[in-house]
């Protein structure tokens, strides 16, 4: 495959996983709303922008300003801030151009109703702004969009040629859902730790934005203790929103890419190693110790940094000198 | 989408609701213009009976609401192009009318043969020009209308392109007259517009299938694969299965859209310059497997963006090197550099003197009267006669740059005539031709609009033509300009095979 379509199909990947991602911390955000207070929402807005690096505009709320109206007011900007901004590389509606537009390079490849459905979320998204989706039900809309995005990918299931295309898709896609999900796990850590005495309801928010309270609460009940829950998290490889898995995606897809080749497949080397690491080293840590869970979780992080670095060096920007 | 449904009952007489009004209600035929669909009493062309007929009895709102689907459609799809300078247009869809115009088998025979006869005249001329120079030894053709031509690059001198072939593909502009068909020009270059013709298509089978199975429409569904085909037999020597690209300037061209499609249909890489490199003497493109070398390339980009050691050096689009691979024969690129010497606006006023020259056969398809502002007697007749005039820059396309005399103010003639002035030779002039009408969907009911046909002709081993063409209209009422670039729109043009 051509290396520039493999390279946009993998930015592709990676755009509409940090879109998806930032729709679900919204609507859980926004849900939360609903019923509880307000000290609970602004850390919820911390722990959002936390994960995604930013700060807001107009800053967190002061103590003292805990005043139901000023909170919605923050709400609104803060949501307007994460979805529309313009100046957000990593807002909600520039994340859907960035993968429109990729997939607008890639689209002799991309299938016509793989496009439609990325274009049309699109297009929904370009032409509304926050006093729209504000004064109609914004859940709905965070919903609606995540929905599009969860057809893009049902689509690509279905009718997607398994070739390198799919697999450079895929490895976009969960090189960006891990290192989304370990940013979320620091930001979350860093705002409530473990040693401190915990609100359920913040820790089984955590578990709804990573899609994984319905199977934990199968298997581990209501027994919502905070060691628990980042385990099942982090090294779970059956769910589909764990660190393990979305790292075993990412060694499965490289492993496709580079088989029977005579690449040098560093970052085949750098995920399975970082797998192992969760896989052996992990459970041996000291779950009380946030210092090192939180540096485990940086590891992660770094890796998939690396791994992006390497990837773009072995498949989609190689010298001639270089060239396998 | 709703299937048309000629067996509406009428709605004349009974209880019913209101009549509805007719699509031909309020149509007039203009005896000035060659109507496609209306004799001059107004009573449809014979092999236009049947879908007029059945059009009359379509309401005009259920066309106008396929129409509107259609258009949607193409949005949603990306079927769009973009118009250079404005702000907020980067991605437009060239409008579609609903009412298809038809060919009947005998005017497509003209209009085939005369194509095929031009492009053979146009390729001889193409090697001669860039070879021994004959047509220009014999004074047939100026030699400084070629050689003074921007269009003429001097590197393709003595230089073998395989098979002879310069022009692998053309997309030539022909408007009828009462006197019959009209070349208005030949596009030689990077000609676009096919994937328009084959979404049209696409849109109005679906739409209106019953009316399109009924007139045995001949298929243009197989253009991808005659394409393919085409590129595949100009490879270089000793190549049997050739990797072919399409080479686009990339998304942000106006018809990105286009290069993406026939890439598609051909099932070949689209690539852009930075996907390309030369590596002794050969071309090979980066893939996530290593490098692939590159035996034909389908360039949709100028010749002075290929590459930018042998033309334009500033050009950020093309492969250094790549004009070097092309000498050594070790690639092919189709169509060659250097072909738009051949649809130059002043060497097209020779082309039929070269179907003269090189066949010793009359022209099939006429030319239109040129008058070149670069000989004297050419720039007093054009400044003498701007108020009647089309004039055109020779360097220009897509409709910019030209004035139309009788709709200009008097104003704007004197200013254009300032620019005449200081540079004849980029100026030439035509006739203002009555281009014909036909039926288009408007706001109240069908009405005649202007329209010419882009049929596109490839060469290879052989010449092949599709039979339909990107049939363009001037949506506007009274304009001539049928650009899709100046507000022009499409239709579907149907070639019955009998």
């Amino acid at each position: 495959m051509l290396s520039r379509n493999a390279e946009g199909l993998y930015w592709i990947g990676r755009y509409l996983e940090r879109a998806r991602h930032g729709c679900r911390l919204l609507s859980d955000q926004l849900a939360t709303m609903e019923d509880r207070p307000v000290e609970e929402i602004d850390q919820g807005w911390r722990r959002l922008y936390r994960a995604a690096h930013r700060t807001p505009l107009g800053g967190f709320l002061a103590p003292g300003e805990e005043d139901e109206d000023f909170m919605l007011a923050d709400a609104y900007t803060m949501a307007d801030d994460l979805t529309f901004e313009p100046d957000n590389p990593d807002s909600i509606r520039n994340c859907l151009a960035a993968a429109r537009e990729n997939a607008r390079q890639v689209r002799n490849i991309l299938g016509v109703r793989m496009w439609s459905c990325l274009n049309l979320a699109y297009l929904d998204v370009r032409d509304v702004g926050i006093e729209t989706i504000w004064n109609d039900q914004p859940d709905a809309f965070y919903l609606r969009t995540e929905d599009a995005i969860r057809t893009f990918t049902g689509i690509a299931v279905s009718s997607m040629y398994r070739d390198d295309g799919w697999h450079f898709l895929w490895l976009g896609w969960f090189v960006e859902r891990t290192q989304l999900l370990a940013a979320v796990l620091d930001a979350h850590l860093a705002l409530y730790p473990t040693a401190a005495p915990h609100n359920e309801s913040d820790w089984r928010a955590l578990l709804r934005i990573c899609e994984a309270h319905v199977a934990y609460r199968h298997l581990h009940s209501h027994s919502h203790r905070p060691g628990r829950m980042l385990d099942f998290l982090v090294a779970d490889p059956r769910l589909a929103h764990s660190v393990r898995h979305a790292l075993a995606r990412v060694t499965e897809t490289l492993d496709a890419v580079s088989a029977g080749r005579s690449l040098a497949v560093e970052a085949g080397r750098r995920a399975g190693r970082m797998a192992g690491a969760i896989d052996h080293d992990w459970p041996n840590r000291d779950p009380d110790d946030d210092a090192a869970t939180r540096a485990a979780l940086q590891d992660v992080r770094n890796t998939c940094l690396l791994l992006h670095q390497d990837i773009a060096a072995t498949y989609f920007r190689y010298e001639i000198a270089d060239a396998p | 989408m709703k299937p048309d449904s000629p067996a509406r009952p009428s709605a004349a007489g009974g209880s019913g609701p209101p009549a509805a009004k007719r699509l031909f209600a309020d149509y007039e035929t203009r005896p000035a213009y060659y109507d496609e669909m209306f004799e001059a009493t107004g009573v449809p062309r014979v092999h236009c009976r049947e879908l007029c007929d059945a059009l009359d009895r379509m309401q005009p709102d259920e066309i106008a609401a396929m129409q509107a689907h259609a258009e949607r459609s193409f949005l949603h799809q990306g079927i769009t192009f973009a118009v250079y300078g404005e702000e907020g247009a980067q991605e437009r869809i060239i409008p579609i009318d609903f009412l298809p115009r038809l060919l009947d088998a005998a005017d497509w025979e003209v209009v085939e043969r005369g194509l095929r006869q031009r492009l053979k005249a146009l390729n001889l001329f193409l090697a001669d020009v860039y070879g021994p120079g004959r047509i220009i030894a014999d004074g047939v053709v100026p030699i400084d209308l070629v050689r003074g031509c921007p269009q003429y690059r001097v590197a393709m001198r003595g230089l073998e392109v395989p098979h002879g072939v310069y022009v692998a593909l053309c997309g030539t502009d022909i408007v009828r007259t009462h006197d019959g068909f009209v070349v208005l020009e030949d596009n030689l270059r990077v000609p676009s517009g096919v994937s328009y013709m084959l979404a049209n298509r696409r849109a109005l089978k679906t739409s209106l299938r019953n009316l399109f199975r009924r007139h045995h429409v001949r298929g243009i569904e197989h253009y991808g694969q005659l394409l393919r085909q085409t590129l595949a037999e100009l490879a270089p020597p000793g190549v049997a299965d050739p990797c072919i690209v399409l080479l686009t300037p990339g998304g942000y061209n106006s018809a990105f859209y286009e290069h993406m499609f026939l890439a598609r249909e051909m099932g070949v890489e689209l690539v852009q310059g930075s996907d390309l490199l030369v590596h002794n003497g050969f071309v090979y493109m980066r893939t996530t497997t290593g490098l692939r070398r590159v035996d034909v390339i389908y360039r949709r980009v100028d010749d002075d963006f290929i590459d930018p050691l042998a033309f334009r050096p500033e050009s950020q689009l093309g492969t250094p090197g790549l004009f070097y691979a092309y000498r050594l024969g070790n690639v092919t690129i189709a169509n060659a550099p250097g072909t738009g010497v051949a649809d130059d606006k002043s060497v097209y006023a020779c082309v039929p003197d070269m179907i003269r020259y090189y066949l010793g056969e009359e022209p099939v398809l006429a030319n239109v009267e040129t008058h070149l502002c670069r000989e004297p007697e050419g720039l007093a007749f054009t400044l003498d006669n701007l108020d009647s005039l089309v004039v055109k820059m020779v360097g220009e396309s897509g409709g910019y740059g030209m004035l139309i005399g009788p709709q200009a103010t008097p104003a704007e003639r004197a200013a254009y005539a300032e620019q005449i002035r200081a540079d004849p030779a980029n100026y030439i002039s035509q006739p203002v031709l009555d281009l014909s009408v036909a039926p288009c969907l408007a706001a109240d009911g069908a009405a005649p609009r202007h329209v010419d046909l882009r049929p596109f002709v490839l060469h290879g081993s052989e010449t092949r033509i599709v039979p339909g063409a990107f049939c363009r209209v001037a949506l506007v009422e009274g304009s001539l300009v049928v650009n899709s670039s100046q507000g022009g729109g499409g239709k579907d043009l149907w070639v019955l095979s009998s």
